[in-house]
Formats: structure tokens, C-alpha cells, sequence
């Protein structure tokens, strides 16, 4: 998997790895003796974890588009608690259901997808509300333009699996950004600068 | 001359229906997003890319009606499977009802915006009645089209057994729809 490398915790990343390479009976003692600080690993499901943004046209309506499929991984730790999240965004898929817009958003003065195939986005920072995470802030990579973003939980919720018999996480986020930050400017102010994202995301438990 | 000049505008003046006027829906800028809950945690989206639709709009008599048809079959919700499911008996039915339309007749306006627009939704065959409030509304002249276009965007939840979509329900889905309406109007 190509997820952007940690920052802040190699020493949990080794033991990750570690523990995959034990023999079973080991890993059990290695698990419990650990419990203390092993995140619970989520891998995103491509079904249910989109980005969307709105962006308001001409002050009259919102135009909205979507990016999928991400791919991602998060990692949860309760005991800290904290949390780690990497996300990969194809920008050349972008979807606004007008295939000469999403031809438009591709150029190089909007999401330059040729030169800059997948957009990033990594955090570390998380808030908390008892179990439920409620904001997290990390920082958004576009067009190789890096900034800070922040995203704000609507809802945050787990449940089972019906097929898989696994916890599964997730919920809605939302935050805002500015795209001529990042160099995006094409069709302003007709198109505003301001884009809500807003993102479902649901991660599955390994 | 001049005061014949003058006798003829002011005549053309009483006799049009000042500023009735006819709009195309911009299918570019016209889209109806569902959103779901998702066993309690997040939220799936969902749109419909094929619609065509015209209003009339009349901004001193504050009147209005819009009709919309939305090909259920050109529902996009990202996931392939769910767009085949969502077209089967199960939910839009798509094979026997392939489309849905909206008849808003009912405009209200706070000063010179639209502020709700109530109608009827035929989803599956049923007609029943919805209500779709703005939190945006504008015209403005395109510079591409040189000509005027009203828009907004307008939302409403609904319960879509209601209109017999009830897969799921038993299972946790959720009853509650809500849309997202984005919509652009050309006149002609």
C-alpha cells in the first residue's frame, strides 16, 4: 500500500509490523501484553468514503462534485487517545456528473491532474468527545501545494459489518477551504474561492 | 411623431405580461443529491445526472411553476452495484417507472427571491405532495449566454415509503431522504 510514511510514532509502525511476522501463539501474548497503546487499524471502504465539495456559482447555486474511489487508513487508539489518518485522492477522478466540467476541473489552472495524479491528505491532530472523534486537523496536499486543514465531525458512529462480522467506523466530516491557496483559481469570483468539503468516510476494523 | 412613439410604448407596456417569462432548466447546473444515513454512522450521496425541465416565472406577480424530469436511471452514486440496486424493484423500480417529476405550482417569495416552491413529486407511480425551501436564490445575466438566469438551492427531507420505496426499512435503513436541490434556469 502506498500510504504516506508516519510522522511522530515509528516505534508503533515497527511493532505493527512486528506482530505481523510472530507465530499466533506469541501474538496473543504480544497483544495483550501491548494493549495498553496498540491502535485499532481501519482500512477504508471504497463504498462508503467519498469526499464531495461544494462550491457556490455566480451567488445563485451550488455546485457539487465528488471524488472516489479514496483509499486510506486510519488508526485509532482509545487508551490516549489519538488518532492518525492518510488518505489518497485521485484527482483525475473528480465527478461532477458534467463530463466537460470534469474535463475542465483536470487542467492544469484547476486540479492539474497530469502533473499531480493524487491529492493527499494526512492527520494527526485529533479532538475527541468521549469515544467519537469529533475533529481532526492535518494538512491537505493539492497541485503539490500543501495547508492546513481542518475537519469537523457531524457524525461519528460504529457498527457491524453485515457481511464482513467486522467493527466498522466512520461518519461525516466537514470543512472548508480556500482554492486559490492552492493555486486552483481558474473561473474567479464567477465560481467562488471558498469549497465546502464535505466527507463520508467508513473504515474497516483489521 | 413623438407623441405617437410614446402612445405605442406605452400600449406594448399594458399589453405584455410585463415580466412573465419562460426559462429552460440548465441541465449543467440543475441536480437533485439524495443523502441517507448509513447505519447510523455516515452519510451516502447520490445524484441524477439526466434531467430536463422548464419554468415560468413571473417576478411581478410572484408566480411561478417549474417541471422536472429526473431519468432514475442516470442515478451516480459512485458505487456501480449501488446504482444497479437502487434502479431494481427494490427501490426506483426504474424498468416500469423510469423516471420521476416534480409540478411545483406554488411559489413563495420573501421581497423579490423565491423562498419555497411547494408542488408534487411522482416517484414509482405516486404522487404526493413536497416542499422544497431555498437557502439560496438569485438571477443574474451569464456572460456566455448573454441572457438572464434565476437559480437557487432548495431542499427538503422526505419519507420515501411514502412512495413505496421501502427496501430496508426493516433492516435500519432510514425513511428519511433529504435533497439537495441545485438549480439554473435560462430565459428564453
Amino acid at each position: 500500500m502506498a500510504f504516506a510514511p508516519r510522522h511522530g510514532s515509528p516505534a508503533r509502525a515497527v511493532i505493527a509490523a512486528g506482530i505481523r511476522l510472530l507465530p499466533a501463539g506469541l501474538l496473543v501474548l504480544t497483544a495483550s501484553t501491548a494493549a495498553r497503546a496498540e491502535p485499532v487499524i481501519y482500512v477504508l471502504d471504497p463504498q462508503h468514503s467519498f469526499v464531495h465539495f461544494e462550491v457556490l456559482h455566480f451567488g445563485t447555486s451550488t455546485l457539487r462534485g465528488r471524488f472516489g474511489t479514496i483509499d486510506g487508513q486510519v488508526e485509532l487508539d482509545h487508551a490516549v487517545p489519538s488518532g492518525w489518518v492518510s488518505l489518497r485522492i485521485p484527482t483525475a477522478a473528480v465527478d461532477t456528473g458534467v463530463p466537460a466540467f470534469d474535463a475542465r476541473l483536470r487542467q492544469s489552472d484547476l486540479l492539474d491532474s497530469e502533473a499531480h495524479p493524487v491529492a493527499g491528505f494526512v492527520a494527526s491532530r485529533f479532538s475527541f468527545d468521549g469515544p467519537r472523534v469529533s475533529a481532526l486537523s492535518g494538512e491537505l496536499t493539492l497541485r503539490g501545494v500543501r495547508q492546513t486543514l481542518e475537519l469537523r465531525a457531524l457524525r461519528y458512529g460504529c457498527h457491524t459489518h453485515p457481511q464482513l462480522q467486522r467493527e466498522v467506523c466512520g461518519g461525516d466530516f466537514e470543512g472548508e477551504l480556500d482554492r486559490a491557496a492552492f493555486g486552483a483559481s481558474f473561473g474567479m469570483p464567477f465560481v467562488a474561492n471558498r469549497v465546502r468539503l464535505r466527507v463520508q468516510v467508513e473504515g474497516i476494523r483489521q | 411623431m413623438k407623441h405617437l412613439l410614446a402612445t405605442t410604448t406605452l400600449g406594448l407596456a399594458l399589453a405584455a405580461p410585463a415580466y412573465s417569462a419562460n426559462y429552460v432548466i440548465d441541465p449543467t447546473h440543475t441536480f437533485v443529491t439524495y443523502e441517507v444515513g448509513h447505519f447510523g454512522t455516515s452519510t451516502n450521496r447520490g445524484r441524477f445526472d439526466k434531467k430536463e425541465g422548464t419554468v415560468q416565472f413571473d417576478k411581478a406577480a410572484k408566480t411561478g411553476k417549474v417541471e422536472v424530469v429526473f431519468d432514475l436511471k442516470s442515478v451516480s452514486t459512485g458505487v456501480e452495484m449501488l446504482n444497479k440496486h437502487l434502479q431494481s424493484e427494490d427501490l426506483f423500480d426504474s424498468a416500469k417507472f423510469p423516471a420521476a417529476k416534480f409540478v411545483g405550482d406554488k411559489f413563495v417569495f420573501n421581497g423579490d427571491k423565491v423562498s419555497e416552491v411547494a408542488g408534487t413529486l411522482t416517484l414509482r407511480g405516486k404522487s404526493m405532495p413536497v416542499t422544497l425551501k431555498a437557502t439560496n436564490f438569485n438571477c443574474y445575466i451569464n456572460p456566455m449566454f448573454k441572457r438572464e438566469v434565476c437559480g437557487g438551492d432548495f431542499e427538503t427531507t422526505l419519507k420515501r415509503s411514502q412512495w413505496g420505496v421501502n427496501y430496508g426499512l426493516e433492516m435500519g435503513v432510514p425513511d428519511d431522504v433529504r435533497l439537495l436541490i441545485q438549480v439554473e434556469a435560462i430565459k428564453q
